[in-house]
């Protein structure tokens, strides 16, 4: 539909911190391992919930990837993830902002979830509530221990304003939160603002953690959560037919996306072009995806038309694949729609069946992940399939990693609240033949 | 906005906060010199060290009749929702859409886009968990078996920052490109620069963009205090005696689309969006630059966005928030881009409080409402100018535009700055 040439964006640095990996190549080569980040949770006593166990973030030090204890006291575990995968994708880029081009760095981050610590409402409970009831004048009195770092950490931009800081990104920022397909559209946020011009260089991605008594009590009391307490390796199964709900995961995606032009001009590696973005609302309920794809659909094609390429082009999909019955359902019909004769070509797979469900950092996570498959031609597999759902019977990547070129990769984020996010990622070798861009 | 000959234009608005749940109440507001910010209602300010919010006086039925629709809402999204529908209604988009054949309507439903400025999350919601904590004494397994039988099955769903964007949605049936802007002050007004861009990029016909938040309540007021950045009275932008802002609450909304669009379906034209710049001062979560360079920059962009000159502009509505230091820095960013040529400037946070996430679209539609009536509306609760910037145009009487172009700032936590240019009348 655009006239004119759109301006090329190409992906020059990843870093993550996933429940498989600390960081980006520890959480690729897990992922082709088919290793999976679930166990009974540890950073709280959560036998008592209907769900025990988790993904979580294991042995996560965020004083070695950011040694600044300074803007360390004022991040949250989930900050702290941030920092981390943005300062991996820095230095894997081998570029930064500098006092001359500093204002020509953007920042989009898809921000977690702002649900209040249990410690710090257990504070307000000791000091100002009746009988459990709140009481406001508790918060009033002098004993009550207001402590403004935790006010800092809860504001709903405390990421970006860590973040801006931390690396001295000075252009466009923005901070969005549509549930889990919040990292999708932070990182198709950046494509746009880098389109109009508005920034040269950015840094894009999610973080989130949910893994706490508070953020884990919405999901039990919505029912979302798997509850194979007795087996977390293998509760996260998207697309299987026993699948019962998604496996609650931690961790943040970061992405250096630097003007096409400029990263081939200062010979830098290029895993990718963020070739298109698709944004849709379904508009059906708040927690389920429609069960014919209406919605996703145009997602999908649209990210697909953005890119400038059709389904015929793509050799790879990531897909949001929850595990829960309605998710995978709603996805595959959307897929069967779109790639109608090639679904049985296009390889399919859910990495949350290694990784858990991230949230706010699912889609940002995803993205890296396809451009690391394009890098390597290998498409990760759909770990924990045991028995086919009719519903389901797209072109899974099943048991082991598929090696293959990758023309281009899809990755699909669908959030509560009903927010399609699609992503296309483009093999830069196909970028610079011009290869499928008729 | 260059590389594009669409205009886009605002073809509907609407609001609530304390001065009122229309244009027309807040602009009365505006004009009357009387601030809505009084003793708050809500709980007992008795022993609180502030006293005074500008509340919604509306009830819940009144603004969002749906029963039903309130279990699964919080305060705030009440308010997103009221303003979003009023700016469709006013819009006549519904009447257009009503005219169309089935094809026609879903292509149209696809092409429509919603983006949301939200506040985030509050402090509030989470105290329906404190029961539980009772019943459990504090020990975390018995709070994990007794869940489900404390806390309503609803309680996420009632909370989602992207509330407002789902239910506005669904009821309307949005389905084009969207987003829920969680930018804490800025992210009102980053939604309808946000979308006049989706626009101009063909991403959608027409966008409806909102900001909604509800920052008055205890725990925010009391870390606000603590912070020294609340005042115990209706703020006092620019003021020598200025000392702090005062919550309000609240949403505002606006239609926006291509003005061939607008024409061809002969709908109201409130005015145009003209450009818009936004940065970061990459300071951290509270801090800002003292010299004013965020503000300077971002309005630089969004002039050079809007291809004007600074003499172009007839009026500034600006974030004034009334805290020491976001004030003096503003008015010297401004200065730095205005010279000795600063067009007249106001600021409605005396009026209305500070609706943080809504703060900045409420700005756009009175500054909209302020160019139709040719009146810049003055800042009522001024006594005296700051020393400091003696020279800055603000004054407590209300002026005439010098021109039908507006500039409006928004400010926030982050380091962030955003700049609007608006023109209209």
């Amino acid at each position: 539909m655009a006239s004119q040439e759109k301006r090329k964006v190409a992906v020059t640095g990843i870093g993550l911190v996933t429940p498989i990996g600390n960081d980006a190549p520890t959480t690729w080569a897990n992922l082709q391992a088919g290793k999976n980040g679930a166990a009974t949770t540890q950073s709280f006593d959560a036998s008592g919930f209907s769900t025990t166990f988790s993904a979580e973030v294991k042995d996560f030090d965020p004083e070695t990837a950011v040694p600044n204890p300074k803007m360390l006291k004022y991040a949250s575990r989930s900050h702290g993830f941030a920092l981390a995968a943005a300062a991996e994708a820095l230095a894997d880029a081998g570029i930064a902002p500098t006092d001359e081009d500093s204002h020509r760095w953007g920042l989009a981050v898809g921000a977690g979830m702002m649900s209040v610590a249990y410690d710090d409402l257990k504070v307000v409970y000791d000091h100002a509530t009746d009988d459990g009831y709140f009481d406001s004048d508790g918060l009033a009195d002098p004993s009550f221990p207001a402590n403004p770092v935790n006010f800092c950490r809860w504001q709903s931009n405390a990421g970006l304003g860590l973040l801006t800081k931390q690396f001295g990104i000075r252009g466009y920022s923005t901070s969005v939160h549509t549930a889990c397909a919040s990292g999708g559209q932070a990182v198709g946020s950046a494509l746009k603002a880098m389109r109009r011009g508005q920034c040269d260089y950015m840094l894009a991605g999610g973080f989130d953690s949910m893994i706490n008594p508070i953020g884990i009590s919405g999901f039990c009391l919505l029912g979302a959560l798997s509850t194979d307490n007795d087996n977390p390796a293998g509760a996260s199964r998207p697309f299987d037919k026993t699948r019962n709900g998604f496996v609650l995961g931690e961790g943040a995606g970061f992405l250096v996306l630097e003007d096409w032009d400029k990263a081939v001009a200062r010979g830098a590696t290029i895993y990718a072009e963020l070739a298109g973005d698709g944004n849709s609302l379904s508009c059906y309920r708040i927690t389920d995806s429609p069960p014919d794809g209406n919605g996703p659909i145009q997602a999908i094609e649209q990210a697909l038309g953005d890119a400038g390429i059709t389904a015929a082009d793509v050799d790879y999909v990531n897909a949001h694949g929850t595990s829960t019955q309605m998710n995978d359902r709603s996805e595959c019909a959307a897929l069967k729609h779109v790639f109608a004769g090639r679904v049985d070509e296009v390889k399919v797979s859910s990495t949350k069946s290694c990784t858990g469900h991230l949230i706010a950092a699912a889609g940002a996570v995803e993205a890296a992940v396809c451009c690391l498959s394009i890098r390597d031609g290998i498409a990760p597999f759909n770990a924990n399939y045991g028995e086919p759902d009719p519903d389901c019977d797209v072109n899974l990547v099943l048991e082991k990693p598929q090696p293959g070129r990758i023309r281009a990769a899809l990755s699909n984020s669908l959030g509560f609240g009903g927010s399609n996010s699609s992503l296309v990622f483009r093999n830069p070798e196909s970028v610079n033949s011009k290869e499928a861009n008729s | 906005m260059s590389n594009c000959d669409e205009k886009i234009v605002f073809t509907g608005s609407g609001i609530v906060c304390g001065a009122g749940a229309s244009v027309d109440d807040v602009w009365s507001t505006l004009i009357s010199g009387e601030t809505s910010v009084a003793p708050y209602t809500q709980w007992d300010g008795e022993k609180w060290p502030v006293k005074v919010a500008s509340e919604v006086k509306e009830n819940n039925r009144t603004l969002v009749p749906d029963r039903k629709l309130h279990k699964t809402i919080s305060r705030t999204d009440m308010f997103g929702i009221y303003a979003a529908e009023k700016a469709v209604e006013n819009s006549g988009l519904l009447e257009h859409r009503g005219e169309l054949g089935e094809e026609e309507t879903a292509a149209f439903n696809d092409r429509t886009g919603l983006i949301v400025g939200s506040g985030g999350g509050n402090y509030t919601s989470n105290y329906d968990y404190l029961p539980l904590i009772h019943e459990a004494k504090g020990e975390l397994p018995a709070f994990g078996k007794e869940l489900s039988a404390q806390v309503t099955p609803m309680w996420l769903l009632k909370n989602l920052p992207n509330n407002v964007l789902c239910h506005v949605g669904i009821r309307g049936q949005f389905k084009g490109t969207n987003a829920c802007i969680t930018n804490q002050c800025a992210s009102g007004i980053m939604a309808v620069a946000e979308s006049a861009s989706a626009i101009l990029n063909d991403e959608a016909d027409r966008i409806i963009a909102a900001g909604h938040d509800a920052p008055f309540e205890p725990e925010m007021v009391l870390y606000y205090h603590k912070l020294g950045l609340m005042s115990g009275e209706a703020p006092r932008p620019f003021d020598e005696a200025r000392n702090g802002t005062v919550f309000g609450e609240g949403a505002a909304a606006v239609t926006l689309e291509k003005a061939s669009d607008a024409e061809a379906r002969g709908a109201n034209v409130l005015g145009e969006f003209l450009g818009w710049g936004c940065c970061s001062e990459a300071t951290g979560v509270l801090d800002l630059e003292p010299d004013g360079d965020g503000v300077k920059r971002a309005v630089e962009q969004a002039l050079n966005d809007a291809g004007l000159e600074p003499s172009d502009i007839g009026m500034i509505c600006a974030h004034g928030n009334g805290t020491p230091a976001s004030d003096l820095s503003e008015a010297i960013g401004i200065g730095r881009v205005f010279g000795d040529d600063i067009p007249p400037v106001t600021g409605f946070k005396w009026a209305y409080g500070h609706l943080i996430g809504a703060s900045g679209i409420a700005d756009i539609v009175m500054t909209l409402e302020a160019l139709k009536q040719k009146t810049l509306p003055g800042v009522a609760t001024l006594k005296k100018v700051d020393d400091e910037i003696s020279a800055f145009p603000v004054s407590s009487a209300s002026t005439a535009p010098r021109s039908n172009k507006a500039l409006v700032i928004c400010r926030g936590f982050g380091g962030m700055n955003v700049a609007v240019i608006v023109s209209a009348g």
